[in-house]
């Protein structure tokens, strides 16, 4: 279930219940069926501030996902960490970084609860949203061989994508003139593209550019594009593909034919 | 005077929350406030807004008669021997601040002591802590046995030839039982230290009469006694008061001010530097009256005796739940019960209770070291007011009953 769904679900559960007291049944349930909180990782560290009963909260990463754990005092706290543990727990820190965690408003919970709780509440989200930004800037994107595996038809697709976009004056695609000196793609479908031109005053570069993007954004899948332009190494005709060779019948006559332009 | 002619002069009682009759049972943090202390805010603020004690035109004048009619209002409420012993100050930690402080530092010196008891609320520890710490003094601590009865035996051992002051609170508000201060004062002079009882619960509840309690400093806040937010009372002995040095430098404590030296004015006006709070103030008038009539009217103390007596009934026939502060032989409980529930932590309590229109309090109550006495975490605390109706206490009870249900 993706992160939308699973709020969408959540909301969805809590809009059965009319009466307030119906909603603390369910959180009061949710909180007893809390996975069990190692009693010794109670620490001073893992307790979260703001709150009147006491709060522990703990997460890792495993495979790329953050993982929560969490305990408190008072079961209606306790079941408010489980909901927040069901939503975000296995999901990945980019994910839990960029949400807004706007459906705890939703629910109701944020206005329903004694500002003190509130507090707590947001301390539970700030700590959440904390471990996520701490992941993310510590591990970017460990990809797993899955996840490389998975990634191997979406790199043909965006290799097609970049071979339709032509060299302005040499009727090469750029691709195989060995204009692209790096093609990534991240575990969220995010293209990124160092790429040159032949010579650095190309008239035509912002539009090859703009072309390229185009191109690779239209590859069903890819969920973004980001172009870098460099000059570093400067690029010659050794970087010219075997398809380019043959197309501009160099292959035998490398050292006659002169720089490209 | 019936329960009902009261609730009639408080509005707010006529409101819900989550769609219930409102059950204010918070009284011991602030009480609510009748219309005639509401209006009498008011009526100042639209004819009579005007600084007082300084300007000769009407409404300045208008305004200091009102505020200086409130100090002699004062004086009768505390049976004070006269109306400069009467003190403004924005509540009780501030009266308890401004003793720590200038009585501290007249009278406190290095290797001192000073003596609180466990039970005390932040306001009467950290103020002395402060003091303490500025003059390297020693802070001891009264206990309490484990019904919270103050153990004023225990007082005796506890006084030193170096105990400048004792500070103790006439009513606990976590414990709702009534100290024997006036045994206390008695074991004090006997010693020639001087004592403060904070006020904030027993000026609600007790008849206060500082003279025959022989106490040196009383301190109150207005708030709790269905008056004004930031008003609030330090009576003083004058003696005291006088050779105290001022609080805060300002404009009116001061009799000539030049840079060669100032002389300070005569008391209380020592202690009352800067713009008074002269539009709340007034409404103690109509609040102190309302409180007094509250302590002797017997239909009202018949009420509150009714409550409080099932009260203690009900929460010490449960076995799941520990009341702290339970009155034994002549000490006197007042309706305000704290007292933790096993398995149901207090704040999931008060969250529930909430949402059932009951206002409760739940968590340190302001006093961890009494907390940490009862190795606790928190405690929920009920308190009553005139106010509030047998029929409230008992859907207290049986919604109390229901949110543990629900929890265990």
């Amino acid at each position: 279930m993706t992160l939308a769904e699973k709020k969408q679900q959540v909301v969805e559960e809590f809009s059965m219940y009319d009466e307030w007291l119906d909603k603390y049944e369910y959180l009061i349930e949710l909180g007893k069926a809390l996975d069990a909180y190692p009693e010794e990782e109670k620490t001073e560290e893992k307790l979260i501030k703001g709150c009147q009963s006491r709060v522990w909260l703990d997460g890792e990463t495993k495979d790329g996902k953050l993982y929560f754990r969490a305990d408190s005092d008072a079961i209606i706290t306790k079941g408010i960490i489980s909901l927040l543990i069901s939503v975000y727990s296995g999901r990945t820190p980019e994910e839990i970084a960029a949400d807004d965690f706007g459906f705890v408003n939703e629910i109701g919970l944020r206005e329903n609860l004694s500002p003190t709780r509130a507090n707590g509440l947001v301390s539970m989200i700030e700590t959440i949203k904390k471990m996520a930004q701490d992941a993310v800037s510590k591990a970017p994107a460990v990809l797993t061989a899955e996840d490389v595996a998975a990634l191997q038809p979406l790199y043909a697709d965006v290799i097609l994508a970049l071979k339709q976009v032509y060299d302005p004056e040499i009727p090469v695609n750029i691709y195989d003139l060995g204009l692209i000196y790096e093609l990534n793609i991240d575990k969220d479908r995010k293209v990124s593209i160092l790429m040159t031109f032949t010579a650095p005053n190309c008239p035509m570069a912002d539009e090859v550019m703009h072309e390229v993007e185009e191109s690779v954004k239209r590859v069903p899948g890819v969920t973004g594009c980001t172009i870098e332009l460099t000059f570093e190494p400067v690029w010659d005709r050794s970087m010219l593909s075997e398809e380019a060779r043959v197309e501009l019948g160099m292959d035998y006559e490398e050292d006659d034919y002169g720089k490209l332009s | 005077m019936t329960v009902q002619e009261i609730r009639s002069r408080f509005p707010i009682l006529d409101r819900r929350v989550w769609g219930k009759p409102l059950v204010y049972l918070d009284n011991a943090a602030t009480a609510q406030r009748p219309l005639a202390v509401l209006e009498k805010e008011r009526a100042l603020a639209l004819d009579a807004n005007a600084n007082i004690h300084r300007a000769v035109h009407r409404l300045a004048v208008d305004a200091t008669e009102e505020y200086e009619k409130t100090r002699d209002a004062v004086r009768d409420f505390l049976s004070a021997g006269s109306r400069e012993e009467i003190v403004f100050t924005s509540g009780t930690t501030m009266s308890i601040n401004l003793v720590a402080s200038c009585f501290g530092e007249a009278f406190v010196g290095e290797g001192d002591e000073i003596i609180v008891s466990v039970a005390e609320h932040h306001s009467n520890i950290v103020p002395w802590q402060l003091l303490c710490s500025r003059k390297k003094a020693v802070l001891k601590v009264l206990e309490i046995d484990e019904f919270g009865v103050l153990q004023a035996d225990s007082l005796e051992k506890l006084i030193s030839q170096r105990t400048k002051i004792i500070a103790i609170s006439h009513i606990s508000n976590v414990l709702g039982l009534v100290n024997p201060v006036q045994e206390i004062v008695r074991m004090a002079h006997a010693h020639g230290i001087p004592v403060l009882v904070d006020g904030a619960q027993g000026s609600v509840h007790e008849k206060v009469d500082v003279r025959e309690l022989d106490c040196d400093f009383y301190a109150f806040s207005g708030h709790k006694v269905y008056g004004p937010t930031g008003t609030g009372v330090l009576y003083g002995k004058k003696k005291w008061l006088e050779a105290m040095p001022p609080y805060m430098g300002g404009g009116e404590m001061i009799e000539t001010v030049s840079f060669s030296g100032t002389s300070y004015a005569p008391v209380p006006g020592k202690f009352e530097a800067g713009t008074q709070n002269f539009n709340a103030v007034p409404a103690l008038q109509e609040a102190l009256a309302l409180a007094q009539v509250f302590k002797t009217d017997p239909e009202v103390i018949e009420n509150q005796k009714n409550i409080t007596e099932y009260l203690l009934d009900a929460l010490t026939n449960n076995p799941r739940i520990h009341l702290y502060g339970v009155p034994r032989g002549t000490v006197q409980k007042v309706p305000l019960f704290s007292f933790s529930v096993e398995g149901a932590h207090q704040e999931d309590l008060a969250l529930i209770l909430d949402k059932m229109g009951i206002a409760a309090r739940s968590g340190q109550m302001c006093a961890e070291p009494l907390m940490d006495r009862f190795c606790v975490t928190g405690m929920l605390r009920v308190s009553f007011a005139p106010y509030n109706t047998m029929e409230e206490a008992e859907y207290f009870v049986s919604s109390l009953n229901k949110a543990i249900s629900m929890l265990v």
